[in-house]
């Protein structure tokens, strides 16, 4: 092996090394420059996982600046002419390993020359690591920038605690709904709508989870609740009376007072209570039949449903004419009947269950929607226009559903559009209602507040007019203590979700000239 | 092992260098470079162009030169009514056997060395005489081409200040030199030197150090000095760079009406090799090439009108272009 190649494998190695602190220097510029712009963009734009992002930055860097350094192999040739330069040799080792292979009559004496010269030389000296201060200066200013930027207060702190407050106000809600499914599957009293109610709660489930917002989480809570209040039959409550007052009937009558208390207890146990009677109808005395007949025909005389009205007419006429078989068969569709209301009670408890499961969280919901709306609302002044919305009033009609019996009629008065309505369950609690209504052109005026005399807070007192002796209190003062009270009063009361809904939107549009402000 | 002796013995070149030198410096007192420049255009068979008002010892060089080269030397002093024949010699009636025939009469260029003493005094018919001598080494009088005696070395000196009833050299005419230098005034020191020097009773005898072989070797010795490829791109750039459709500087677009030409990098080239050899080294360095542009490009650089208004000399822009153009290295 010539010494041309041992200087050229001396003048590489240090090139590497070199190289290699020179890569280095420009991995940790570009790593302590990502965590800057890092720092930067994360006061910028809200981003959770900042730490993970800058951190993933100062590998990458380091990996580029391997790579770089790996793939960059300098020739031979520009070794030597890099040497020449550096420790000046007068091009002698350029021209040296360029010629290595002649025999021209000068070129033996040449590579001599190149060397010794080179053996006289520190052929690392050509290639010396060392840090470039222009760098080191970057790298200190851009360490500290981003340390400052790290420890001073970021705007999207605020922005990202109030995005990590509605995840798990979300997810608090989807697990409310997701315990009202659990609770009517083990609730032992299946009824024929339990499917419909769960796939109904499965979907407001999913999209209160991938809702954006919990205002956005609330808008899949009130169609979920419309589409279970359909569920149950509006006949359940007139079968309910005219099951009641069977039970009244038959406590009367010696035969019947067992199926009058089963009745009264539970209308499955009636049923079954009603099959025994009629299947004893032909041991009974005349005299109890006669009294069994007699309550009968009063029960069919106060029954509001027209099936079990027949039935028991039915029942009754075939016993006071001594035609037990009928009378028995009559008694078993009377039977039918409880079946039936049994399994609609069943279907408005499971409806019930469903509807305070998603009230529930309309709640948790409602509550950090409001808490959003407060803590965005600074930042919105800027940017909102003024404009007076439209109000309509209107008439809506619903029915309500509560755990009690009962039927429910109420008017509502829609916000914008008519969209409200209101029900009150009769004798249920924790009833709630849906309505529909068109509303009327609005003819409303909206009083928004006029813009403060200059060199006057907003918050001064009012000068008094002519006639008044009473100070008025500013506007926003007022709406502000308005819309408290009325929050305040919606969460106290037991009214449906859709109302307090109607309630917060009220006051939010009443809110937006002030933001507009 | 890969040091072996070479077949070409440089150091002799050196040793020569460095006797002519030593030698010449016995009279001449300082003008270190113009002696290094002189020695070099010998060595490489250029012929130089010595420029430099009265009394500055561009003729004494030129004659002490003569002394140290066992060499045949003439001087021809230029004048307006200095005619070709004068020069290259022409044929005469003589008398032979008893019959009158013409037969030639050599001039003085027929010599090795040749002093062309204040050559912008003769007219341009009489300077292109010199043309084909200096180009070809050859002399064509009548039908007859006569060969030049190797080596053959021409110094023309010229007056720079002086310009009523002369004539300006052409520009092909000044390409065929291979150096122009400029001789300059000497500092207080040399001038005390000088004065001590020439006005005593004894005048420095000059010995001989050199014959005409060992001048031809050493031109022969020098062209077989290597140059690398990056190098030699630096000599064709800084060539290029004088050129003002291919410079990138404003002062070479601006000034310079036309750049050096090809005979130029030769020049350029060889030179450095012969500075190499003189510097003890058997490769042409950036240094080499940079040393010797002045002299090699100064008179192949010619300016535009503004450039004289403006004061820019060719040694100027030269600087210039030395100073912006890259020395790459190699890229393989």
């Amino acid at each position: 092996m010539s010494s041309l190649e041992a200087i050229v494998r001396e003048l590489r190695k240090a090139a590497r090394r070199a190289l290699g602190a020179r890569y280095a220097a420009h991995a940790l510029v570009g790593a302590v420059a990502w965590v800057a712009a890092v720092m930067i963009l994360v006061r910028l734009v809200p981003f959770e996982r900042r730490a993970e992002l800058a951190v993933v930055g100062i590998p990458v860097a380091l990996a580029i600046a391997a790579a770089a350094w790996l793939i960059r192999r300098p020739s031979a040739a520009l070794l030597m002419a890099m040497a020449d330069i550096r420790l000046g040799l007068k091009e002698r080792l350029s021209t040296a390993w360029e010629r290595r292979a002649e025999s021209g009559p000068l070129d033996d004496a040449q590579r001599h020359d190149a060397v010794q010269h080179a053996a006289r030389a520190s052929l690392p000296a050509a290639f010396p690591v060392r840090v470039n201060r222009g760098e080191a200066t970057l790298v200190a200013i851009l360490a500290i920038f981003a340390l400052a930027l790290a420890l001073l207060p970021n705007p999207m702190d605020q922005v990202l605690a109030q995005r990590q407050a509605d995840r798990v106000s979300q997810a608090r809600a989807a697990k409310a709904v997701a315990d009202a499914k659990k609770k009517i599957a083990d609730s032992g009293k299946p009824s024929p709508k339990d499917a419909q109610i769960q796939k109904i709660l499965q979907d407001a489930q999913a999209k209160i989870h991938e809702a954006d917002s919990p205002r956005k989480a609330l808008e899949s809570i009130t169609p979920a609740e419309q589409q279970l209040q359909k569920l149950p039959d509006p006949g359940t409550p007139a079968l309910q009376s005219s099951a009641e007052n069977l039970a009244n009937a038959l406590s009367g009558t010696a035969a019947g007072r067992s199926a009058a208390q089963a009745i009264s207890n539970n209308p499955a146990k009636g049923a079954q209570s009603v099959r025994d009677l009629a299947s004893q109808l032909q041991s009974l005395s005349p005299k109890d039949r006669e009294e069994l007949a007699k309550a009968l025909a009063k029960a069919s005389q106060q029954a509001q449903n027209s099936q079990m009205r027949d039935s028991l007419s039915k029942a009754s006429s075939s016993l006071q004419s001594g035609d037990a078989a009928s009378a028995a068969q009559a008694l078993n569709d009377v039977a039918s009947q409880l079946d039936s209301l049994q399994e609609q009670e069943n279907t408005d408890q499971a409806v019930a269950a469903a509807i305070n499961g998603l009230e529930a969280a309309r709640q948790g919901l409602a509550a950090q929607a409001d808490r959003d709306a407060n803590g965005q609302g600074g930042q919105a002044n800027a940017g909102a226009s003024p404009s007076a919305g439209a109000s309509g009033n209107g008439t809506g009609n619903g029915t309500g559903n509560g755990n009690g019996n009962g039927t429910g009629n109420g008017t509502g008065t829609g916000g914008t559009g008519g969209t409200g309505g209101t029900g009150t369950g009769g004798t249920g609690s924790n009833g709630s209602g849906t309505g529909s209504g068109s509303g009327a052109a609005s003819t409303e005026r909206i009083y928004v507040p006029g813009q403060p005399v200059p060199g006057q807070s907003e918050n001064d007192p009012t000068p008094l007019g002519p006639g008044q002796d009473v100070p008025l209190s500013p506007y926003t003062q007022v709406i502000e203590a308005y819309q408290q009270a009325a929050l305040d009063a919606t969460d106290q009361s037991l009214i449906p979700g859709s109302e307090r809904d109607l309630v917060r939107e009220y006051f939010s549009q009443l809110g937006e000239p002030r933001a507009a402000k | 092992m890969i040091a072996e002796e070479p077949r070409v013995d440089a150091t002799r070149v050196t040793e020569l260098a460095q006797s002519l030198e030593t030698e010449l410096a016995r009279l001449i007192v300082g003008q270190k470079a113009l002696l290094r420049d002189t020695v070099i255009a010998l060595t490489a068979g250029g012929h130089v162009l010595l420029e430099g008002v009265p009394g500055l010892g561009k003729t004494v060089l030129v004659r002490s030169l003569g002394q140290t080269l066992s060499m045949s030397f003439s001087r021809i002093q230029f004048t307006p009514d200095l005619m070709p024949a004068d020069i290259v010699g022409t044929n005469i009636i003589g008398d032979t056997d008893g019959r009158r025939e013409f037969h030639y009469q050599a001039g003085p260029i027929f010599a090795n060395l040749v002093l062309a003493d204040e050559i912008n005094r003769a007219t341009p018919k009489t300077q292109s005489a010199l043309l084909e001598a200096m180009q070809e080494r050859t002399v064509t009088v009548g039908t007859q081409t006569r060969p030049l005696p190797s080596p053959f070395f021409v110094l023309a000196t010229q007056n720079p200040i002086e310009l009523e009833g002369t004539y300006p050299l052409p520009e092909a005419q000044l390409d065929r030199f291979f150096f122009k230098i400029l001789v300059p005034f000497p500092s207080e020191g040399d001038l005390l030197e000088i004065a001590r020097r020439t006005t005593g009773d004894s005048t420095p005898q000059l010995k001989s150090v050199a014959d005409a072989g060992a001048i031809l070797t050493a031109q022969r010795t020098a062209r077989e000095v290597p140059i690398a490829e990056h190098v030699l791109r630096y000599a064709a750039r800084l060539v290029s760079a004088t050129h003002p459709d291919r410079s990138e500087l404003d002062s070479v677009r601006h000034y310079v009406r036309w750049g050096a030409s090809p005979r130029g990098l030769q020049t350029l080239v060889l030179a450095g090799k012969v500075r190499a050899l003189l510097e003890g080294r058997y490769n042409v360095a950036f240094d080499d090439l940079n040393s010797v542009a002045q002299p090699a490009l100064r008179h192949r650089i010619f300016l535009q009108f503004e450039a004289e208004a403006d004061g820019i000399t060719a040694d100027r822009i030269i600087s210039e272009i030395l100073e912006h153009t890259a020395k790459e290295p190699a890229s393989k």
